[in-house]
């Protein structure tokens, strides 16, 4: 075999230790960073105007709350998720900076390793869905609370509805994922031909509508998120009255 | 619409230094497409224009050309899509031969060195499937070879000289030989150790370009990183299908 490194050039970004996507001057990067920064601040301004709802139940603490709590698990499954993988690798790291190609000209000769060094992590992601899948329970947990939180009734809400509706665009999104889409079948390469796999593939197919719109759920599922807690803890801070209805 | 401004990219690299744009005016004809209107300039306006096509069909894949900025098969476009300006270059991933003819020899290397596929053994003939299972693997056989996903992939065109990666049109032909229901190898490790699949960065160029609609990073490069995953990152998987592949002896 003809050795496939003859005509190549060594890559120099191969040794670095820090990716080289966190130390370029990158006006995309360093402003997103910026503006987690400046949000997590907001984040703690907040907690000083709802301080009386603090001292009475303790939840509006914006560095100690369920979502707080679980956001390194799910973050990690984000963060490794294929659909996000996209959008950061093309509009924080530049890699490519658009498919339209004369606007990419200028990025010719830029360090690149792609997922072989430090995003390699990214190849962990069926762990974290694990974590992920584990965690959705609690979140119809929340809906069921949000329902018998008066004891002896039923509680109709529009905050409930709101966790309902999160909750449900987070499983789906998370059994979107490419890697489920693996485990219930991709990993096949003959649905019908061992006796142990006689579905056809059904799971598979089932799987693949979803999967096919994972991007969307993906940040459809997000923006809910970020709305969800918002919204509860506005709630709970009194800013906002939870219409709802005891049955 | 009534005249074409066409710029194309001229250049004979045996008889200059660099190429630039000629600008050619020529007649709108009723759904004509960008070949239509480079062949109107090799015809009409001048003969040692050169450029390669065949079917005029989208289907022998020899005409990719970079049309405003996007790699797109010149018969497959329409000129009243793009306006009055329409900018034809060659693909630039490629070494030039002349004018808007590109050197994709690279592709028939990258061909060679997948392992081809290896039938089952003891398969009774004449060989059968189920539509079921050959579904996968169909997707891919449209491919028409045309390079405009290996053209737009930021890997092959940016950082092709510090990286192996073989691109994306070879990944989905390990693909269509990996998921066909009667072959017999798994092609991950070797995508995953010698063709670079750890270099794409799954970001979409490549299927969003091409002409037949094969859902190249979806249906082919992620599964296929996901088998990697199982031989080189997810311990219980490699338990698993170890234990698998023993119990059927192979
Ligand atoms: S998804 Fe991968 S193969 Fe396709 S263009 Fe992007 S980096 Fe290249
Ligand atoms: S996968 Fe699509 S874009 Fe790539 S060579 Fe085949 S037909 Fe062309
Ligand atoms: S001429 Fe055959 S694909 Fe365009």
């Amino acid at each position: 075999m003809e050795n496939k490194n003859a005509n190549k050039h060594q890559n120099p970004a191969k040794t670095r230790l820090i990716p080289v996507e966190f130390t370029e001057l990158n006006w995309r990067f360093w402003s997103f960073v910026l503006i987690l920064v400046l949000g997590i601040y907001l984040l703690g301004l907040f907690q000083g105007n709802v301080s009386d709802a603090v001292s009475k139940f303790g939840l509006t603490d914006p560095w100690y709350s369920p979502t707080v709590l679980v956001i390194p698990f799910v973050g990690l499954f984000r963060l490794t998720c294929y659909a996000y993988r996209k959008d950061y690798h093309r509009h924080l790291f530049d890699h490519p900076v658009a498919c339209e190609l004369n606007t990419r000209q200028d990025k010719l000769g830029r360090a690149y390793t792609g997922e072989t060094r430090f995003f390699r992590v990214e190849n962990f992601h069926r762990y974290f869905m694990y974590i992920a899948v584990a965690i959705l329970p609690f979140f119809y947990y929340d809906f069921y609370v949000s329902l018998t939180y008066i004891p002896g009734s039923i509680t109709l809400s529009i905050g409930g509805i709101i966790i309902l509706v999160n909750t449900l665009a987070a499983t789906i999104y998370t059994f979107s994922c490419h890697s489920i889409r693996h485990l219930v079948g991709g990993r096949m390469d003959c649905f019908s031909c061992t006796a142990a796999h006689k579905s056809g593939g059904k799971a598979y197919r089932f799987q693949s509508i979803f999967n096919t719109h994972h991007e969307a759920l993906a940040w459809t599922s997000l923006a809910m998120f970020v709305f969800v807690d918002l919204y509860i803890r506005a709630v709970a801070a009194g800013i906002i009255p939870n219409l709802h209805m005891v049955l | 619409m009534k005249d074409v401004k066409l710029s194309i990219f001229r250049h004979d690299p045996e008889k200059e230094k660099e190429g630039k744009f000629v600008e050619y005016t020529i007649p709108y004809v009723e759904g004509m497409v960008v070949l239509d209107a480079v062949r109107y300039v090799e015809e009409n306006i001048d003969t040692t224009l050169a450029v390669r096509w065949n079917c005029k069909a989208a289907h022998c894949g020899s005409c990719s050309a970079e049309i405003n900025g996007k790699p797109s098969l010149m018969c497959k476009t329409r000129v009243e899509t793009l306006g009055e300006n329409v900018n034809v270059g060659p693909m630039k991933a490629y070494p030039l031969i002349k004018d808007l003819v590109t050197d994709v020899g690279a592709n028939w290397k990258s061909i060679k060195r997948v392992p081809a596929f290896k039938p089952k053994e003891g398969l009774q003939e004449p060989w059968r499937m189920q539509q079921v299972d050959i579904e996968r693997s169909k997707e891919f056989k449209r491919c028409i070879e045309c390079f405009l996903c290996q053209d737009v992939c930021h890997v092959m065109r940016e950082h092709y000289e510090e990286t192996d990666y073989f691109g994306p049109r070879h990944m989905v032909r390990a693909a269509s030989l990996d998921m066909h229901p009667l072959d017999d190898l798994d092609r991950a490790r070797f995508l995953n150790e010698d063709a670079g699949i750890g270099y794409c960065n799954i970001t979409k160029c490549c299927q969003e370009t091409c002409p037949e609609h094969i859902r190249i990073t979806d249906d082919a490069i992620i599964p296929e990183k996901e088998r990697a995953v199982d031989i080189a990152y997810d311990p219980i998987a490699r338990l698993i299908i170890g234990r698998k592949s023993k119990k059927r002896g192979n």
